[in-house]
């Protein structure tokens, strides 16, 4: 007879929301409990005739914690064993259950949040979208404006190239809510700034100065590319996330040297283009990705504490030296 | 802090109230305009306890309340005497005040005494009811009746050419600002609404 375990699966009222709980093996991962509970499955192996809307992705199951205590719940990972959150006492385990709504996969999240401003930008350069806020259709076309969109749509290109042949996501997934926030975000935004380059009334600054900020945005875009497969090759191609020390490049100075790389980049083409909507962006984008950062720095420096054999995370930057 | 505010804002209502009754809503506005100015923006001083944390109302709560405030009392009404006479200030001066009386009393109670009496709290979690549909319509109409003087004169725009590229257009952004009612009346109502049960609530537990 091989070992059985007892979950029982709670929801975050107490509900049971499998009545007598669910039989795995001992030897179950959490991704088996998953799949049991998507399949609903009850204690006599019988499928109940309920919705199978559970999928693994949509569910957050974590430990029961003291009422009134305030510490975090600990959310079980989907890789490892149920013994490992049983502490090995009982063979019986009680999970508590939340239903993260429909989820999406990050890398179709970034792709519809790219597609905006790769398309939403040429359309204010090439069509005479000005007609219609009242300004005559005959418009000059400065070099700056031509070498912005190719700037522009090469940068959302890349990013989208980088989703899907670079980037190694963690497991994770996203709510599908995220899907229209995020892509308000991006396509608002491009579209903000599309209005005002192109515009007919638009004054372009020196020769000079667009080269350097067009250069400068270049060796930045590419510098983040590199930075990209770096980060790339920290993850085995398995997929099963996790987190390492990262290394080499500007990583060995910064924390989040992509983040880093990207804000520049940002900066060159507002160097070049020099528009209140590109700086507005530039500073709302640098606050939401130091604000990552600052998460990402935290999670590495408390994972890597230098105790029990783990290597001690060292003095870095965080995302703008020598700011932050 | 807030007994002070309180008191201010009682200054507003009792001069409204008193100018309505003798000469007429056309005069209410230059009757408060001091006292109602000082008051909303200090009022913005709230955002900041929110986002410490020293106040317990989450900031999308207070952030909306807050900007229409500050937009109508000197985005509307400091911005363009036109409307000052219209009979919905009245309305406007009278809901906020008695609304932020009862607000800060009930703050101001707590931080002295340690807690607000019953009535006090029964006032705080069910004037709203009123007072909101009351004060969102005042605005509201406000806002619309200064929309033709916002594109006559043309206040506050930003015009292109211009070295930095930008432009702005306070009829639009107003129009901006209108449709936003939209969605945060009811955000905001139900939101108060959740409260109210919650403190009824807790009140028949305690």
């Amino acid at each position: 007879m091989i070992p059985k375990m007892k979950v029982l699966v709670v929801t975050r009222s107490g509900k049971e929301l499998i009545k007598g709980g669910l039989q795995l093996n001992d030897s179950a991962t959490v991704a088996d409990l998953q799949e049991a509970i998507h399949k609903r499955r009850n204690a006599g192996g019988d499928e109940l005739r309920t919705s199978r809307k559970y999928y693994p992705s949509r569910q957050r199951l974590t430990l029961p914690v003291q009422p009134g205590s305030k510490e975090r719940p600990t959310v079980l990972h989907y890789q490892k064993s149920l013994s490992e959150y049983t502490k090995g006492s009982t063979s019986e385990l009680t999970v508590v259950f939340k239903d993260l709504g429909p989820q999406v996969k990050y890398s179709t999240l970034f792709f519809f949040e790219y597609l905006g401003p790769l398309l939403l930008y040429p359309i204010f350069y090439y069509f005479p979208v000005y007609k219609y806020f009242g300004y005559k259709e005959e418009r000059v076309i400065h070099p700056v404006q031509t070498y912005a969109l190719y700037y522009w749509c090469f940068h959302y290109f890349k990013r989208i190239m980088e989703t899907f042949f670079v980037h190694r996501f963690s497991h994770a997934t996203s709510p599908i809510s995220n899907v229209f926030r995020n892509c308000a975000y991006y396509w608002s935004f491009g579209a903000f700034i599309a209005y005002f380059v192109n515009h007919p009334l638009y004054t372009p600054v020196s020769d000079l100065q667009m080269k350097i900020g067009f250069g400068f945005g270049i060796v930045c875009q590419v510098a983040n590319f590199y930075c990209h497969l770096l980060l790339r090759n920290l993850r085995s191609p398995s997929g099963n996330g996790g987190y390492q020390i990262p290394r080499g490049f500007l990583f060995n100075i910064v924390t989040c040297a992509n983040y880093t790389t990207e804000i520049y980049q940002w900066l060159g083409f507002n160097i070049a283009t020099q528009t209140v909507a590109g700086y507005v962006f530039m500073v709302v984008a640098a606050g939401i990705m130091t604000n990552w950062a600052l998460g990402k720095h935290r999670r590495l420096k408390k994972l890597f504490d230098g105790k029990e054999g783990r290597p001690k995370y060292p003095r870095r930057w965080v995302i703008l030296p020598p700011f932050l | 802090m807030a007994r002070f505010l309180s008191g201010v804002r009682f200054q507003v209502f009792y001069f409204g109230v008193k100018t309505l009754n003798e000469f007429g809503h056309e005069h209410v506005y230059d009757a408060v305009e001091k006292p109602l100015l000082f008051a909303q923006t200090a009022a913005f001083l709230e955002v900041l306890h929110s986002l410490v944390g020293l106040v317990r109302s989450p900031v999308s709560a207070t952030l909306p309340q807050i900007t229409s405030r500050l937009y109508v009392t000197w985005g509307i009404l400091w911005s363009f005497p036109e409307v000052r006479s219209h009979i919905l200030v009245s309305s406007l001066v009278i809901s906020w005040s008695i609304t932020e009386i009862i607000r800060y009393s009930f703050f101001g109670t707590r931080e002295a005494f340690g807690s607000a009496p019953s009535w006090l709290l029964w006032l705080r979690y069910s004037t709203f009811l009123l007072m909101y549909p009351a004060g969102i319509i005042s605005e509201v109409v406000l806002i619309y009746n200064a929309l033709s003087y916002m594109k006559e004169s043309g206040k506050y725009a930003v015009r292109m050419p211009n070295k930095w590229n930008f432009s702005f257009d306070y009829y639009y952004a107003s129009l901006v600002g209108l449709a936003i009612y939209v969605p945060g009346c009811p955000y905001l109502y139900s939101y108060m609404l959740g409260q109210r049960k919650k403190a009824v609530s807790k009140t028949k537990a305690a």
